[in-house]
């Protein structure tokens, strides 16, 4: 690689860190969206278990599609959540005078995000794993390859539209509405490849489910930040 | 409900819906019109 | 990174008087075709070709949903492009067909998922099932009313176009995506094979209508196409219209 393109990859990276960061501790001091993430989740478990009845075998059935809604939902929560300090303090003007270009922007909100939704996946699995005794312990490393992939897609769109969504009215309704149908795949594979492994199957069995999650991931990753720099202009 | 009433009632949405959507464009267009009408006009009246 | 002005002026020709005032006359001679030719397609379809073997009689609603959807594709292809086009030259024409052939295909897809649910009604006797067709058309027609509604919720026109133009991208990439999944969903899981969305194959003979209404509705979309972006062109001037009025005032 030339001296020029290194240098653009380091300055790119290192403005991404940067952004990254400042999200992490600015939630670090507030601790308000974790906290809000993991109260949810543990809710949404909690209500699933009274509304499906008190049948295990039923519940052990439904029990991937249960986990995926926990960590969407939540994943939902952060995201709304992702741009919500720019826009109160009307700081967009400000993120666009760093100098840099957006792709880092994006790329820096992106892993905050990732970040805080894995860190509340962390945390719900082992929950769902007693709420509804699975053992999760001997799946733990597909599971987690089959989480991240998933939450590496929805974290990439949802970063894209929270950053549209920030502005307009009804934004806490226009988020999910715009990000859940497109996130469809996403939902689909995560959810089978999760099944597929806890049944037991192993990630031979769900390897095409995880070829979507990666195909998905790999297409929105190169066009979001691409399309990012339309989103914040003005 | 026969075939043919399943049929009629398939073509008869799609139809109505295809109306309801013309109709509702001349409207639109109509009253844009009639707006443009009214900034043009006046605009053009105060300049003189 | 340069500069992006801001758009103050009408795209189109300076406008003088009447000039967008009526339909044109494409629209005029489209309109009139399509009616031609989807009567034909219709006649075809309802009348002259023979029932479907399998499915009797009920087949023929066939020959409008599956021209329907066919339909709405290409006009979320529009879309498609037309934001590219949008985003690359910041010409307001191309958002107005942009916005102008969303509507279409809105208009489009809700026409195939209730002429689907129909189908199936008459066919299965449940008006809604999870196959990959219906499935895969409804969320088609949740994210292209999706896109209407973040146009219309933005703070400003510009704003919304571009916001638009974003998602617009976003969600034609993403309907393989959505195929891929939602039909391995269903194959994978189907265990009936009453349900299997496929349905007999076509015959010949069954291709004339489908193809005749194809090109039936192509008209006559664009004949609205065409409309529709008359409409958005006197909005354009109203708009001008308003801003000159500021200044004067």
């Amino acid at each position: 690689m030339s001296a020029q393109a290194e240098g653009m990859v380091v300055g790119l990276l290192r403005r991404t860190w940067a952004m990254t960061w400042k999200d992490v501790t600015v939630e670090l001091r507030a601790r308000e969206r974790v906290n809000a993430m993991l109260f949810f989740a543990a809710l949404v478990l909690f209500i699933f278990n009274f509304a499906l009845g008190p049948d295990r075998e039923k519940l052990r059935e439904v029990a991937p599609g249960l986990l995926w809604l926990a960590f969407l939902f939540t994943g939902i929560l952060g995201l709304g959540h992702s741009f919500q300090a720019e826009r109160e303090n009307e700081c967009f003007e400000e993120l666009l005078l760093t100098p840099g270009d957006r792709e880092s922007i994006f790329f820096g909100k992106l892993a905050g995000n990732v970040l805080f939704m894995v860190t509340a996946e962390a945390l719900i699995l082992p929950l769902f794993g007693i709420l509804y005794n699975l053992d999760i312990w001997a799946y733990l490393p597909s599971l987690a390859l089959v989480a991240f992939l998933g939450t590496l897609g929805f974290s990439t769109l949802g970063t894209l539209l929270a950053a549209m969504t920030a502005h307009l009215r009804a934004r806490e309704v226009m988020l999910p509405l715009l990000l859940f149908p497109l996130t469809v795949p996403v939902i689909l594979g995560s959810v089978r490849a999760t099944e597929g492994i806890l049944a037991g199957g192993g990630l031979g069995e769900v390897s095409h489910w995880l070829k979507l999650l990666g195909g998905f991931d790999l297409i929105f990753l190169v066009v979001s930040p691409l399309v990012f720099e339309f989103v914040l202009e003005e | 409900m026969g075939s043919w009433g399943f049929i009629g009632l398939a073509y008869g949405v799609g139809s109505v819906a295809l109306l309801l959507y013309l109709i509702l464009l001349k409207r639109r267009l109509r009253g844009a019109q009639e707006e443009l009408a009214a900034l043009e006009g006046d605009g053009g009246r105060r300049t003189r | 990174m340069g500069e992006r002005t801001v758009i103050a002026s009408v795209p189109w020709a300076p406008e003088q008087g009447r000039a967008g005032a009526r339909p044109s006359l494409a629209a005029k001679v489209l309109g009139a075709a399509a009616v031609l030719v989807l009567a034909t397609g219709l006649y075809l379809g309802l009348v002259v070709v023979p029932p479907d073997a399998v499915q009797g009689e009920v087949q023929r609603i066939m020959y409008l949903h599956v021209p329907s959807i066919v339909t709405a594709y290409l006009a979320f292809f529009v879309v498609f492009c037309s934001s590219i086009l949008y985003l690359w030259k910041r010409d307001l024409r191309f958002d107005a067909v942009a916005v102008s052939s969303a509507e279409i295909g809105v208009l489009l897809t809700g026409t195939t998922l209730a002429t689907g649910s129909i189908w199936g009604k008459s066919t299965w006797g449940v008006w809604w099932t999870w196959d990959a067709r219906l499935t895969l058309t409804a969320i088609l027609f949740t994210i292209y009313v999706g896109y209407l509604m973040l146009r219309s919720f933005a703070e400003d026109p510009r704003a919304g176009a571009r916001y638009g133009a974003v998602l617009a991208i976003i969600g034609f990439l993403d309907i393989p995506l959505n195929h891929m999944a939602v039909q391995w969903w269903r194959t994978l899981h189907q265990s009936s094979s009453i349900l299997r969305p496929g349905g007999p194959s076509v015959a010949s003979v069954m291709l004339v209508p489908l193809a005749i209404n194809f090109a039936g509705l192509v008209l006559l979309c664009t004949c609205l196409l065409l409309e529709r972006i008359r409409l958005e062109r006197i909005r354009h001037r109203a708009a001008e219209a308003r801003l000159k009025r500021g200044r004067r005032g």
